[in-house]
């Protein structure tokens, strides 16, 4: 499964804005992605209750995975959200 | 009686007294029937109904949010609709009504177990609580098919008590009626403070359930700077926020750093230079003479235009009066005029295009009252002036200085009733800057007049092609489009350097939030409705030139609403 990890830019971490653009954006693609701290259970990244859940703040380290034919597009776009600045989004 | 405070967060530097009303939005659920009489189907398709309707609810509250406040207040209900739509709730409300729960009560049970979980974290985390509680109820007011608490028509002047406030409540809120709020919980981050300082609203947050304790209908005030609730208050203690809100100055004022503003007052009536006195104007940026032509079968002859102009000058004799001549058409109709049906009538045959076409005799006798008015009045160090409205080309305003020129040689050469011959002086002549023909034309027309006052209701309309009275385009039609801002700064920077001063006199004048900026730009005169003068001369002494003029260059830089918003709200003290 493809997979990624990356530091998180936006200052909010994921709350708000930036998490209901990751969660948007895991919304659009067919893969079904998951996202959690690294070495910790990743949870479904198309809820907002659950990507909320994660208490992602700014700095941290994330995991991000997808399955599914669009796998690499996704990861592509949830990563470059997760380490834009968040008046860029 | 004595008064008692109760201290919470206070969340904007503003206090005001007003009266109580408990607000208490969360529907109560009856017991569920025995599960066996639960049909799971049903119940799935009522809740899946009920998300429906909950969230294009969420996308109108959305739109309005975005209207009223502005585009990152408004994001908030972006979240709603993805907590509503949340798989991990879909789920649960699933498993629930399978198992013989109503659709109210699936919900309920649902979210609580995720709320729950959110307020045992910590900041931000335990404001995700009070959104999934605002989704909740929403969801179950939708189901149990309850009305709606109603803040949108409380009484004048209330102030608005609540365990907390969401942001579906705040987006009801009319901040005309509301004169502020108190909630037992909440802090100095929650959408309702947040809210409250985008609305200028005194708020106290956080005040606990001690807050209870205050009955609907007490005498209360709001101190958003102590942040304290004020229960029961002395004469004193509300004499104290009488004077805070509203100091009435009737001085002229300078900013911080010396430069002298006009701050004066829009009028239409009798009644209106008297509210205008009375709050400290320093004179008139706008006496809208057509509402002596309104309401009646045929025009005002010259004598009882030439009796109101006068008393209008001699009630600010050391003030500048400016009148706007007649400004018919548009939304102003006259019935003896006998105006044209037009398909499009804001951009027919409307101000100054009439008063050089068909309304000419009309505008003659008008030009004759005011010339004569100017002459006699008695006043110290006070001017008349006079300025034409709809002004797109520049020989409208030849035209309109030429007809004022005959026509003061006329009331020279023959004299007029009983009024003594003599020299009779030409008014300060300016115009509207109001369409954006005026504004292109702005650098041309400094050779023509000796005042430009910008009308930023229809210079906004004319700008953005948003008719002011449409709600669905109230966001286009708003004065901190940077397009609308460009427009004025054109307009401003043409007059630098010349003898032309740049007044304003549209609804931005009287927005204290606005002073600051136009002052940088090098306004020198804002003209308002008069309740506005006291909060404005006050803003003028907060500020300092120099610092206006850095937030002039930054919003200069400004290429959304947004970022022209927060610019604003940032540098507001």
């Amino acid at each position: 499964m493809p997979e990624r990890v990356v530091t998180v830019v936006p200052e909010d971490g994921l709350h708000a804005r930036p998490a209901s653009k990751f969660v948007e954006t895991a919304n659009e693609f067919d893969a079904e992605v998951q996202v959690g701290h690294i070495d910790d259970n990743p949870v479904n990244a198309a809820s907002m209750l659950a990507v909320t859940g994660l208490a992602v703040t700014c700095g941290d380290d994330v995991q991000v995975r997808a399955e599914g034919p669009d796998a690499d597009a996704a990861l592509d776009e949830l990563t470059r959200i997760l380490s834009t600045p968040e008046e860029d989004l | 009686m004595t008064e008692q405070r109760l201290n919470g967060v206070g969340v904007s530097p503003i206090s005001a007294s007003g009266t109580a009303i408990w607000y208490t939005p969360e529907p109560t659920l009856t017991d569920p029937p025995a599960p066996e009489t639960i049909d799971g189907d049903d119940e799935w398709n009522r809740f899946l109904t009920a998300r429906q309707t909950a969230k294009s609810e969420l996308q109108d509250e959305r739109e309005q949010t975005a209207a009223a406040v502005g585009e990152s207040e408004a994001e908030v209900f972006d979240a709603h609709i993805q907590f509503l739509e949340d798989p991990q709730i879909e789920s649960g409300v699933e498993s629930a009504v399978e198992s013989g729960r109503p659709a109210e009560h699936a919900v309920s049970e649902t979210f609580s177990e995720f709320i729950e979980q959110f307020e045992g974290m910590s900041g931000q985390m335990a404001e995700r609580a009070d959104d999934l509680r605002d989704v909740r109820d929403r969801l179950i007011r939708i189901l149990s098919d309850s009305e709606r608490a109603d803040l949108s028509s409380v009484p004048p002047d209330s102030v608005i008590f609540a365990e907390r406030l969401t942001p579906s409540d705040t987006a009801q809120l009319d901040p005309d009626r509301v004169a502020g709020f108190a909630t037992v919980a909440g802090g100095r981050t929650s959408h309702a403070a947040i809210f409250a300082r985008s609305l200028a609203l005194p708020a106290v947050v956080g005040v606990g359930t001690e807050l209870n304790t205050v009955a609907t209908e007490s005498t209360v005030v709001v101190d958003g700077t102590a942040g304290t609730v004020i229960i029961d208050p002395t004469a004193e203690t509300q004499a104290a926020v009488g004077n805070e809100s509203i100091a009435i100055q009737t001085e002229s004022v300078s900013t911080g750093d010396g430069h002298s503003i006009e701050v004066a007052a829009n009028v239409g009536t009798n009644a209106d230079i008297q509210t205008a006195q009375e709050h400290g104007a320093d004179g008139i940026g706008l006496f809208r003479s057509e509402f002596l032509f309104l309401d009646r079968a045929e025009p005002p002859t010259e004598a009882e235009q030439y009796e109101t102009y006068r008393s209008a000058l001699e009630s600010f004799p050391d003030g500048r009066v400016i009148i706007r001549t007649l400004d018919i058409g548009g939304d102003k109709q006259i019935e003896y005029l006998d105006l044209p049906t037009e398909e499009n009538p804001f951009l027919g045959e409307r101000g100054i295009r009439r008063s050089l076409g068909p309304d000419e005799d009309l505008f003659k006798t008008q030009l004759r009252a005011l010339l004569r008015a100017g002459r006699d009045a008695k006043t110290g160090s006070g001017t008349l002036a006079v300025m034409i409205p709809l002004v797109s080309t520049i020989e409208e305003v030849t035209d309109a200085r030429a007809m004022i020129e005959t026509v003061a040689s006329n009331i020279e050469t023959k004299g007029v009733d009983d009024a003594p011959d003599g020299r009779v002086e030409t008014p300060e002549f300016g115009v509207m800057i109001e369409t954006p023909a005026s504004a292109f034309l702005a650098p041309a027309l400094t050779d023509h007049v000796d005042f430009f006052s910008i009308g930023t209701n229809d210079l906004a309309q004319y700008v953005m092609a948003a008719e002011r009275g449409n709600d669905h385009v109230r966001t286009l039609g708003d004065y901190r489009q940077p397009a609308v801002f460009r427009a004025i700064d054109t307009t401003v920077r043409a007059a630098e350097g010349t003898d032309t001063w740049v007044g304003m006199c549209g609804e931005m004048a009287g927005d204290p939030s606005m002073t600051e900026l136009l002052i940088g730009l090098g306004l020198t005169e804002l003209s308002m409705s008069a309740v506005s003068v006291p909060r404005v001369k006050t803003a003028v002494q907060e500020t300092s030139v120099s610092e206006a003029q850095a937030l002039v260059e930054n919003i200069r830089e400004a290429t959304t609403q947004d970022m022209i918003k927060s610019l604003l709200r940032t540098s507001v003290r």
